[in-house]
């Protein structure tokens, strides 16, 4: 068989990295009009012509290069918007959700453990971040790392009762601990209660991120490209370790749990074990996800960390494609930057922002970017 | 055609002429207000209020900008309040804001505004660290703090010769906050607090304190929260066969008290910032077009504050020009501006240190303000009642 060319895959990722830039700096009715159209038009032709076929076999054919291209045009996309504060914060909170996503992922769509309280592992690591940079002098990352384990192993809490219940009862005893989280936080004065808690700066070998890059007497660059580039390699890392673990042999063991667990046991998988791994590692980066916006957003409260965000969350995964973490990109687009878009229409937006999103999941079943069922290369 | 062409170019330029005079540069002004969620009708009454100063503002011919408001809707989340903020914040063809229902928003968003010198005006939000917790030069705030309400309510109680008190508050910030206020002004007034009560929002049941304050024997009894509970506990006062004179704040100035109460609600005192719009010259103008523009929404009762908002930065535009700085500078100087609230004067944190306090009492089902009532000619009493 032919090798299939490298340059669909490459143009594939620089128009990407191009269109999310071009939305984040649009600004006019119509500049935002036209790309959704285009947008639209693209799915359209794309699900006709077999464009994602296309895409997809050139860049598995050259995966070694394709990948770091990728990357490397997100930062470019993020260099170009040096000056941008306000589409840089954009961006730091379409990545940020990325992250939280690809924990969703793993719960969600690999191991098919129920998740409706991820703003609420988002939260306990974004107040884990609060309390330790305000009362110790630990070096930031390790905050980071340390809220990402604070929030698995306050997730463990739900384990038991999420073994013992299935379908809709896991999913209600997720919801309950949502709402249990945001009561605690309310009641509790040392946590700054309804209130909320400021929290102060990332700092990286004495760079403060708060501060902005002044390049000469004319130029300074946004102090949320620290924020942005430090949010991007946080999601390097995050989408490495996702899309690892679902080649791997864990991979495997998740997907044959969710599909059929009794048929997974009696080929000796241990289900109860897969699926605490699968929520503690989903819990986890949730955790890293809420600690990166703490530190970004500079304040925090209860009220940020509902349930509705809970499910803002939930429909980022299923919109892009349950399962597939290349689908969270466009899915957070749509459900973070979209309705910013739409304010233009004041308290109308959210009314337009929910019928478009109906109208995607019923031209895409299964998601913007669907999971391919795996392949074995001869 | 040639002998046309002349007229053409001169009727052309003509009209360019008159373009040129009449085009305004456009200024930008912020809202950012809550317009979806559950306050949406407070951020709704504001934002139409803000942009109804807008629009008088440029059908004025003497005006020298044509404005216009860029809302934006922080869904009373501090998130999303950040992220809109910046938005504004770093257009630089914003010169300033009419900022925030919620103190929460607000508290995480004053960062936001100090870091790229936005000078901003608070219109809903009552928390006091929104202003007095940094020094923030560009925060400024035109509805009053708790702290004004309670320096009001504790003078006027006191000056009415009350002597003991007993103070129920619910465990919220807004009834810590009103409870922290009115004992220390009280303190210093000479009125004495025998008991202090902090109960949830949401408790049913008041026997173990009003049992306890019956036995304290109070003259007052404070009441820092809002309505529901505000009626829970007067009812249950009748009950236990409490008579002291019940004592609220600006959380139960609402018709759902009265008639949750019925002749209950007779001589219930209580507090608000800001006259009552019908009683200031400006209020009823404000009042007046409010209606004549058809909002489907009432102003509410932050709404002539986003007015008067808007109005003071239009005022601070015309006089300096648009740019953030100059603007803010006049914003810090703000002393004695009429408005419709009353007169506005910014302290050195932006505070607007006169808000004027409305005293409240229940006369015959309604909220009365109290100077116009029978109970302040005398012919009825609180106590006697």
């Amino acid at each position: 068989m032919r090798t299939p060319s490298i340059l669909p895959a490459l143009f594939a990722t620089v128009a990407t990295a191009a269109a999310v830039v071009l939305l984040l700096l649009a600004d006019q009715e119509w500049e935002v009009a036209t790309m959704a159209g285009v947008a639209v038009a693209v799915l359209l032709g794309g699900m006709r012509l077999g464009w994602g076929e296309t895409v997809h076999r050139s860049a598995t054919a050259h995966r070694r290069i394709v990948t770091p291209v990728t990357w490397l045009a997100g930062a470019v996309a993020i260099f170009l918007l040096r000056e941008h504060n306000f589409e840089l914060l954009m961006l730091c909170t379409v990545m940020i959700f990325m992250i939280a996503g690809l924990g969703l992922t793993v719960q969600f769509g690999y191991a098919g453990v129920v998740n409706f309280a991820a703003a609420a592992f988002m939260g306990i690591g974004a107040y884990t971040t609060a309390v330790l940079m305000n009362s110790t002098a630990l070096p930031h990352p390790v905050v980071i790392l340390l809220s990402g384990l604070v929030s698995a192993v306050i997730g463990s809490v739900l384990l038991l009762p999420l073994l013992r219940t299935r379908g809709h009862y896991a999913a209600l005893i997720t919801i309950a601990f949502g709402i249990l989280f945001r009561t605690f936080l309310e009641v509790n004065d040392a946590l700054g209660g309804p209130q909320g808690l400021k929290v102060p700066g990332l700092e990286l070998f004495g760079h403060a991120f708060n501060d902005a890059i002044e390049i000469n007497d004319d130029v300074e660059w946004s102090f949320y490209l620290n924020y942005a580039a430090g949010a991007l390699v946080v999601l390097f890392l995050a989408y490495e370790l996702v899309r690892r673990i679902e080649r791997s042999w864990m991979g495997l063991a998740l997907d044959a749990v969710r599909l059929d667990e009794t048929a997974a046991s009696a080929f000796g998988l241990n289900g109860a074990a897969w699926k605490i791994t699968a929520f503690s590692i989903g819990n986890f980066l949730a955790g890293v996800a809420g600690s990166l916006y703490a530190t970004i957003t500079a304040f925090i409260a209860p009220a940020s960390f509902t349930f509705s965000d809970s499910l803002i969350l939930v429909s980022i995964v299923i919109l892009g494609g349950l399962g597939n973490p290349l689908g969270l990109l466009p899915a957070a687009l749509v459900v973070v930057v979209l309705p910013e878009k739409l304010q233009v229409i004041q308290e109308y937006r959210f009314l337009l922002f929910a019928i478009l999103v109906i109208a995607i999941l019923l031209l895409r079943p299964g998601g913007l970017i669907p999971r391919r069922a795996r392949e074995y290369p001869e | 055609m040639s002998k046309r062409l002349p007229y053409v170019i001169a009727t052309a330029l003509l009209a360019s002429l008159s373009l040129i005079a009449h085009a305004r540069e456009t200024v930008k002004i912020a809202f950012i207000g809550p317009l979806t969620g559950g306050v949406a009708a407070n951020g709704l009454g504001g934002r139409n209020s803000a942009e109804l100063a807008v629009k008088l503002r440029n059908a004025d011919p003497k005006a020298k900008y044509h404005y216009e408001l860029l809302v934006l809707d922080d869904e009373c989340k501090p998130n999303v309040g950040v992220q809109v903020a910046t938005k504004a914040a770093a257009d630089n063809d914003v010169i300033a804001g009419i900022t925030h229902y919620c103190s929460t928003v607000a508290m995480g968003t004053v960062d936001v505004y100090h870091r790229f010198g936005l000078p901003v005006i608070v219109w809903g939000a009552v928390l006091p660290d929104i202003t007095y917790g940094n020094n923030y030069k560009e925060i400024h705030r035109v509805n009053g703090t708790m702290i004004n309400q309670n320096e009001v309510a504790a003078k006027f109680m006191t000056g009415l010769k009350f002597k003991r008190w007993a103070i129920i508050h619910d465990t919220t910030d807004y009834g810590k906050g009103h409870d922290k206020y009115f004992s220390e002004f009280l303190k210093k007034d000479g009125g004495q607090i025998v008991g202090d009560f902090g109960v949830t929002a949401d408790q049913q049941d008041f026997s173990a304190e009003l049992t306890r304050i019956k036995e304290l024997k109070p003259d007052v009894i404070y009441f820092g929260g809002i309505t529901p509970l505000g009626v829970r506990i007067r009812s249950q006062m009748d009950k236990f066969g409490v008579k002291a004179v019940f004592e609220g704040t600006s959380g139960i100035i609402s018709d759902a008290f009265i008639e949750g109460l019925g002749p209950l609600a007779e001589g219930v005192v209580a507090f608000r910032e800001g006259a009552p719009a019908d009683k200031l010259p400006g209020g009823k103008m404000f009042l007046k077009e409010y209606a004549a523009a058809n909002y489907s929404d009432p102003p509410e009762a932050y709404g002539p504050f986003a007015f008067a908002a808007t109005n003071l930065v239009i005022d601070a535009i015309e006089q300096v020009g648009p740019n953030r700085k100059k603007v803010r500078k006049v914003l810090d100087r703000t002393k004695d501006h009429d408005s419709v609230v009353g007169k506005i004067t910014f302290d050195d944190h932006g505070q607007n240190s006169v808000p004027l306090i409305t005293k409240f009492v229940v006369q015959d089902g309604k909220w009365v303000v109290w100077e116009d009532s029978e109970y302040a000619s005398g012919k009825r009493s609180l106590t006697g009642r």
